[in-house]
């Protein structure tokens, strides 16, 4: 048979942002594929070796696009460790109750992006609205719906407002009652389940040889294999959750590890709203001339659990007031790169899109 | 918590026992770094594999003009003791080539290849790392490298939007820029002392 | 026998009359292209869907450039996605429409000195709204597909226009900040 070169994306209504996946099939296999990064370059590293340390913090969100909080998380965390700052008691709860919300945020995003390589569009409309209501509290906490450039180092930015509490339990409680109808729309539908179930799965034994971390390394090596309790940062270590695992990773068990994520999300969230101390939430950074605040010399790699796995920033300070280097892992760069070029080649066509979906493929924090 | 300490200690002497180490920090109770002579770099990476160190988390370079060398990091990471190793090294910075650690760990294609695309540091052994990833049609030297000005490039690449002052200021307010110049003046004149 | 007389139009005022009809359809039923160009694309799906409900003004996402009316640049361009945009934008069907959100299509935005982001996306595509901000939140990109039926119903929507116009000028402009547009897609082989 002849093979035939197909191109997935970048304009494509099943892809998952400006990435392109170059495919030769044979019929309706794949026999090889690569994905085609850097559409969504934007010289990171390099932009944030020109500015300051403060002056970084309005361009760390916008490395990853659907998920911001991470990457401002990671980024005050190497800065802190550098400096040698030690976070207000209720700065850490209050970083936790964002980083839980947009964790929800994208979980309920990638399930609902199951419906358009599945066909369901009914999921997609559901999610999306719930991760409206989150944009919204956002919004009433942050001033953002998206870039909430929040999470600084030293603590976070402001306060939370008042009554915040009450809108998040409300969305909590409504995203709790209808969760079951989640399940019974997504993976219990007889027509999805048909489609996800034993689709493109993932061997244990080649999750190291990729570097696969988060939902993908989880279901398949069934360890709980979470950075949040393996070296838990912020308050992690005093908060009670479960991480779901999975013995085999297919599609579905992935989805399934997701769905109870959300889960065990509510909870941390809850228990931080509980837990959650009086006090100052942040310490003045370089004695009140914080754009010329420098940090001592050193390399430091901090890391956060991301919804798709370990997302890092390697930081090299010099002593001087801009970073020296900043490095970024993104968490989805071994599934995407490598596990494109690897796992998908004999799966059909149609699976690749999944594949996408259900490992989380970002493209933005990939090219940088 | 008491255990990842030991965790750190553990590290140090697998690597200090048998591989001479120019530097070591311990960056926190979840990290060391190690600094080390170039050729050993692939054994201390296959001594921690082979000890529990089984995922590369991140590969990259750091470009030092000053003293004319690059410095490569490895990152590895072990999830049953949870310490983040880093492994530098360094390179001379006219002729950068290190060989590509890609049979210990096979992740490390596509980072190497990124690392030679942003730094021109040559990785023999790994195929295929020499096109390009994630720029195309790039034109100048790898744009990560200190010497590099994306600025001086985007002002020769891509036409900046002209604005015109043509607005009307209504209440006779001055604009920020000129109020901030001034009072920029005015501290120097203070500190100087009121002389010119 | 009644008789109704007709003035004979010219056919310049039969065009005309065509196109008003053609513009009225085209306003209140706008396919745009689902390419998310940057990030500013994160703000559509809740646009597109229940929370904001693009629907009641007649738009919907369309799959294939051959079919869509609307190109929306999301955000930043870099040089690898320009020349794909550019290849989008001569696949689409006239009368098209490119509607520039986010600051970096403006004047490049928080990237203006970034090596690989173009600054000024109407030196290559000619746009005929922007909504500006970083990120532009729903109501705003909204609000500038709103403004963008007006400028139809107005025949001040003319990017299409100016492009054959003014050919020339964009493809030196893409050539100074591209070298070659063409796409070479042996890219891993």
């Amino acid at each position: 048979m002849k093979e035939m070169k197909l191109f997935l994306g970048p304009q494509h209504p099943g892809m998952h942002g400006n990435a392109s996946v170059h495919m030769y099939v044979d019929g309706d296999i794949i026999k090889r594929a690569f994905l085609l990064p850097g559409m969504l370059h934007r010289g990171f590293e390099k932009g944030m070796e020109r500015h300051s340390w403060i002056n970084n913090i309005s361009l760390i969100p916008r490395v990853c696009v659907v998920e911001p909080d991470i990457n401002e998380m990671a980024f005050a965390m190497g800065a802190e460790t550098l400096a040698g700052i030690t976070v207000p008691e209720r700065a850490h709860y209050i970083r936790m109750i964002i980083l839980e919300l947009a964790r929800l945020s994208i979980h309920l995003m990638s399930y609902g992006g199951l419906g358009s390589p599945t066909g369901l569009y009914t999921l997609m409309y559901h999610a999306h609205t719930d991760r409206n209501t989150i944009l919204n509290i956002f919004e009433k906490i942050t001033g953002h719906r998206v870039y909430h450039q929040y999470i600084i180092p030293g603590g976070v930015r402001k306060d939370l407002p008042i009554g915040i509490e009450e809108d998040i339990h409300a969305f909590l409680d409504d995203l709790e009652n209808r969760y079951e109808e989640y399940r019974d729309l997504g993976i219990n539908n007889p027509t999805v389940l048909a489609r996800i179930t034993d689709t493109i799965p993932l061997p244990a034994e080649v999750v190291w040889e990729l570097g696969v971390t988060g939902i993908g390394m989880r279901s398949a090596v069934n360890k709980p294999y979470d950075l949040r309790k393996v070296m838990p940062y912020a308050r992690y270590d005093k908060i009670d959750f479960e991480v779901p695992v999975a013995d085999y990773s297919d599609a579905k068990s992935r989805v399934d590890c997701k769905l109870q994520e959300v889960i065990q999300s509510i909870s941390i969230i809850r228990q931080c709203l509980k837990l959650i101390p009086e006090g100052d939430v942040r310490v003045p950074l370089g004695r009140g001339q914080s754009m010329r605040w420098t940090i001592p010399k050193g390399h430091v790699y901090s890391v956060v659990e991301s919804s798709r796995g370990e997302f890092g920033y390697f930081m090299v300070s010099n002593g001087g007031v801009n970073p020296y280097r900043v490095g970024v892992r993104g968490a989805s760069y071994p599934q995407g790169l490598l596990g494109i070029e690897k796992y998908l080649p004999g799966t059909r066509l149609d699976d690749a899109a999944l594949w996408v979906d259900t490992m989380g493929v970002c493209s933005p924090e990939i090219d940088r | 918590m008491t255990n990842s300490m030991s965790n750190v200690k553990m590290v140090s002497e697998i690597i200090e026992n048998s591989y001479k180490v120019l530097k070591k920090e311990v960056i926190s109770q979840y990290q060391v770094s190690f600094e080390v002579n170039k050729d050993d770099v692939h054994s201390i990476l296959t001594l921690l594999k082979t000890s529990g160190w089984i995922q590369l988390s991140y590969l990259s370079a750091i470009d030092w003009p000053e003293e004319n060398e690059f410095e490569l990091v490895y990152i590895v990471f072990n999830w049953d003791k949870a310490v983040h190793i880093q492994i530098r090294t360094r390179l001379n910075r006219e002729n950068p080539v290190m060989n590509s650690i890609l049979p210990i760990f096979p992740g490390c294609k596509y980072y190497e290849r990124e690392t030679h695309e942003f730094f021109g540091i040559k990785f023999p052994g790994n195929p295929g790392h020499e096109k390009q990833l994630i720029l195309e049609e790039w034109d100048d030297i790898p744009p990560l490298r200190k010497d590099f000005d994306p600025r001086a490039y985007s002002d020769r690449k891509f036409v900046k939007r002209e604005y015109s002052n043509d607005f009307v200021n209504l209440n006779g307010e001055k604009s920020k820029q000129i109020a901030r110049e001034e009072r920029k003046e005015k501290i120097i004149k203070v500190r100087k002392g009121g002389r010119k | 026998m009644l008789s109704t007389k007709f003035t004979k139009l010219s056919k310049e005022e039969v065009d005309r009359k065509w196109w008003e009809i053609g513009d009225f359809f085209r306003r209140n039923s706008l396919w745009m292209l689902m390419y998310c160009t940057g990030c500013c694309a994160i703000e559509l799906p809740p646009a597109m869907t229940s929370a904001y409900d693009m629907e009641r003004l007649g738009m919907g996402p369309m799959a294939t450039p051959r079919q869509a009316d609307v190109l929306l640049v999301t955000g930043y361009l870099s040089l690898k996605t320009l020349r794909r945009l550019i290849y989008t934008y001569e696949q689409m069907s006239e009368p098209k429409y490119v509607v520039g959100i986010g600051s970096c299509t403006i004047n490049g935005g928080i990237y203006h000195d970034s090596h690989a982001v173009i600054n000024q996306l109407n030196r290559y595509v000619p746009v005929d709204v922007y909504v500006a901000g970083c990120m532009p939140n729903t109501e705003a990109v909204m609000n500038g597909f709103v403004d963008l039926m007006g400028l139809i119903k107005t025949k001040k929507a003319n990017g299409w226009k100016d492009y054959h116009a003014r050919n020339e000028w964009y493809m030196a402009n893409q050539k100074a900040a591209l070298g070659e547009v063409k796409v070479h897609d042996e890219f891993h082989e």
